[in-house]
């Protein structure tokens, strides 16, 4: 088995798309039928659907031998998977294909309930870090943009929408999510070069680009992000610990300040037993 | 015809995607140990590759590929490093070929006479009929890869396309479909098949009047895409790990700062070569932290081998080993990695942590949610309502370090003594950073 296939060329693909033809293999037949081994295929198909499709992966095993590539690999420092699908996407996905207007009832964190809430859903975003689902909506009676848990939707229906609406909101969440996008500069601290791979994975999770100064052998890296996912840079930056420093995006050095010296406080307390300092530090 | 290698190709975009923008020309062949003339030439042939296997991108995205690959999160869902699979080289004629089989087998049953006849008619007037040992030799392949089947075992045999998958579907059943695979191969891993399943089932839904729009409405935050990549070693460590065989190597450390090594066919950029390593390959291990690939092994010099996948180049596969000898080797490894965060495997240690809950007024223990998920085997130890203990005994700190930081002050470690110093002259330092600057008076 390889990945590198023949059949995988891009001549090949976009040639059978020309014709409006496809070429199935039987490794990817492998991959679906192991991963119809997850639980979260009860969730995602209807009954019928899904022993259909196990009988036909069975039966369609021409070649198909070899055992599960899962077998071995070690998944290490994973977050735990609190759900892989979640009932509310089968429905939500079909309202937004339809162009539809979506009425929720939200949960409310301090208990109760938000109900008939009209707004616009736009995407079903996980979270790869809480490993959750979420649904990105804008709210028409605020004319916010939401994220909130699946987890925390009760219901959700489907409300009609006039497609030019439709158009008129779309256009005004992109406006939005535009607008909430920020700019930060992160430097490499120059004793931390060797360590350029590492660090660079660790910030291939957000939309940047990276400058390097050859003669002060310097890297920077530019990172553009939206305001919500703030939390989860700073913990990244934590993480690195003494290899990176923020440059430029003062919200962002405040925080690292701030967090420094609530940690020294920490330390020092425990040795004098002072009064506590703030709590923060949430994702990631 | 020596067998085709990617290791260029895979270091070069992974070198644009996770250092876009950083280097010129010039910066990125010295860096990958090609001349720039080579570097031109991966480029365009990429190029080519990826205009074709993703007509749709942005031209800020496709201008120019040295600049880096830029994800816009919002603008696609579509994984752009998968083009990399794309990239297998073929023949013209070879290609019109094998598509011309496959289309003509979408919706009826053919003999292979039936299909030589079909391609003397068809196949474009400067490219050569094809024999019937040609065909005879594609229909193989193609059944080989499972993308057609014969019809019954009765001469001659008649094939067609396998694609129950989709033709047996309702639209409905298939838009779940998609959805499950796009999930599934976003979430778990390996992925790359699942990515081309996604691609050829997108098209499917296109086909039967589903709008673009509708393939477009989950997204993945926090998503490492270069794991693309490094998944393109994955098969070939599998299999030598099912057949027992040792793999031979040149392991370029990403510490040494290149990453790729030329394998001095051009005498005018000859330098200096690396070694061969050898290991017995046993598992890989998957870091969720950073998204990257190790491959654990055994070496005759070293006992437990552990590589970044990454960093693996010309691989080759070398001589079984007994079976006993297999299982006694990996018994070893994975005893020794019990205790390992991710792969360190030095004495065991016992760290203490406590940690403090946010304010009980924002609703949500984020604090608490966080170190469940993700401590791994830790034991979690209530103390008060402020905060609760936690404990995990570990092979190395050094992995685990990073992510009791990544809590800042709601993490304090306890034990042992000489990491709590450590992470105290840590935290003064990084305040160190950010002191205002003060003014000369």
């Amino acid at each position: 088995m390889s990945l590198f296939e023949k059949i995988f060329n891009c001549q090949i693909i976009s040639r059978l798309d020309e014709t409006g033809s496809f070429a199935l293999t039987s490794q990817e037949r492998t991959w679906l039928r192991a991963m119809l081994g997850h639980e979260a295929a009860e969730t995602a198909f209807a009954p019928e659907t899904l022993s259909k499709l196990r009988h036909m992966l069975e039966t369609n095993g021409n070649g198909e031998r070899g055992g599960d590539v899962r077998d071995i690999i070690i998944e290490k420092a994973r977050s735990r998977e609190r759900q892989v699908y979640h009932p509310l996407l089968r429905p939500l996905r079909r309202i937004m294909m339809a162009g539809g207007g979506v009425s929720l009832n939200v949960r409310l964190k301090h208990g109760g309930s938000k109900i008939d809430q009209n707004g616009l859903p736009c995407k079903l975003e996980y979270n790869m870090a809480k490993r959750e689902w979420y649904l990105l909506w804008y709210d028409m009676r605020n004319r916010t943009l939401i994220s909130t848990r699946l987890s925390n939707i009760e219901a959700a229906l489907e409300t009609p929408l006039a497609p030019e609406l439709h158009r008129e909101l779309t256009e005004r969440v992109d406006k939005l999510i535009e607008a909430r996008k920020k700019h930060a500069v992160i430097s490499i601290v120059q004793a931390y070069n060797s360590e350029l791979s590492r660090i660079l994975y660790s910030f291939s999770c957000f939309e940047k680009s990276v400058s390097y100064d050859e003669a002060a052998d310097l890297y920077r890296i530019h990172v553009t992000y939206l305001a919500d996912e703030s939390k989860f840079l700073l913990s990244r930056i934590r993480f690195l610990g003494l290899r990176v420093q923020v440059l430029e995006g003062d919200p962002l050095k405040r925080r690292m300040r701030r967090t420094a010296s609530w940690a020294l406080a920490r330390y020092a307390e425990a040795a004098e037993d002072e009064a506590a300092p703030a709590h923060e530090e949430g994702s990631g | 015809m020596a067998r085709e290698s990617f290791d260029k190709e895979i270091q070069f975009l992974r070198l644009v995607a996770l250092a876009g923008g950083a280097y010129n020309r010039q910066q990125l062949a010295s860096r990958l140990g090609i001349s720039v003339h080579t570097l031109d030439k991966t480029v365009r042939s990429l190029k080519q590759t990826l205009s074709l296997a993703s007509p749709q991108l942005t031209a800020e995205q496709s201008t120019e590929l040295t600049e880096g690959l830029r994800y816009n999160y919002y603008e696609s869902a579509d994984p752009l490093l998968l083009f990399l699979y794309r990239a297998k080289s073929l023949k013209e004629s070879e290609s019109i070929r094998l598509t011309l089989l496959v289309s003509s087998l979408q919706d009826r049953e053919l003999s292979a006479k039936d299909l030589q006849d079909l391609c003397s008619e068809r196949m474009p007037a400067d490219a050569p009929a094809p024999d019937e040992k040609t065909i005879r030799g594609d229909l193989k392949y193609l059944e080989e890869i499972g993308v057609i089947i014969r019809s019954d075992e009765s001469r001659p045999y008649r094939y067609r396309a396998a694609n129950d998958l989709i033709d047996r579907l309702t639209d409905d059943e298939l838009l779940d479909l998609f959805d499950y695979v796009d999930v599934t191969a976003n979430t778990q891993v390996p992925s790359v098949q699942g990515y081309l399943l996604r691609d050829t089932l997108k098209k499917a839904l296109r086909k039967r009047g589903f709008q673009a729009s509708a393939a477009d409405t989950h997204r993945y935050k926090y998503h490492y895409h270069s794991r693309i990549l490094d998944e393109a070693h994955l098969y070939t460590i599998f299999n030598a790990i099912r057949q027992r065989k040792k793999l031979h190597f040149v392991y370029l450390a990403p510490r040494k700062g290149l990453t790729y090594s030329s394998q001095n066919t051009n005498p005018l950029y000859e330098r200096e070569s690396h070694g061969v390593s050898t290991a017995l390959p046993l598992r890989v291990v998957f870091d969720h932290q950073y998204g990257r690939w190790y491959l654990i092994g055994w070496s005759a010099r070293t006992g437990i081998a552990k590589f970044r996948m990454e960093g693996l180049t010309q691989i080759e596969e070398g001589d079984a080993v007994p079976e006993e000898l297999f299982e006694e080797r990996l018994g070893r490894v994975l005893e020794q990695l019990r205790y390992s965060w991710v792969t360190d495997t030095l004495h065991t240690v016992k760290v203490v942590a406590r940690f403090y809950n946010p304010d009980p007024r924002s609703g949500v223990n984020f604090v608490r949610e966080r170190v469940e998920a993700q401590g791994q085997w830790g034991t979690i130890t209530e103390e008060s309502a402020q905060s609760f203990r936690f404990e995990i005994r570990v092979s190395g700190v050094y992995e685990i370090k990073p992510w009791l930081r990544s809590f800042g002050s709601s993490c304090e470690v306890l034990e042992p003594a000489w990491l709590r110093k450590a992470f105290i002259a840590e935290w003064k330092e990084i305040a160190s950073y950010y002191e205002p600057v003060r003014k000369n008076i």
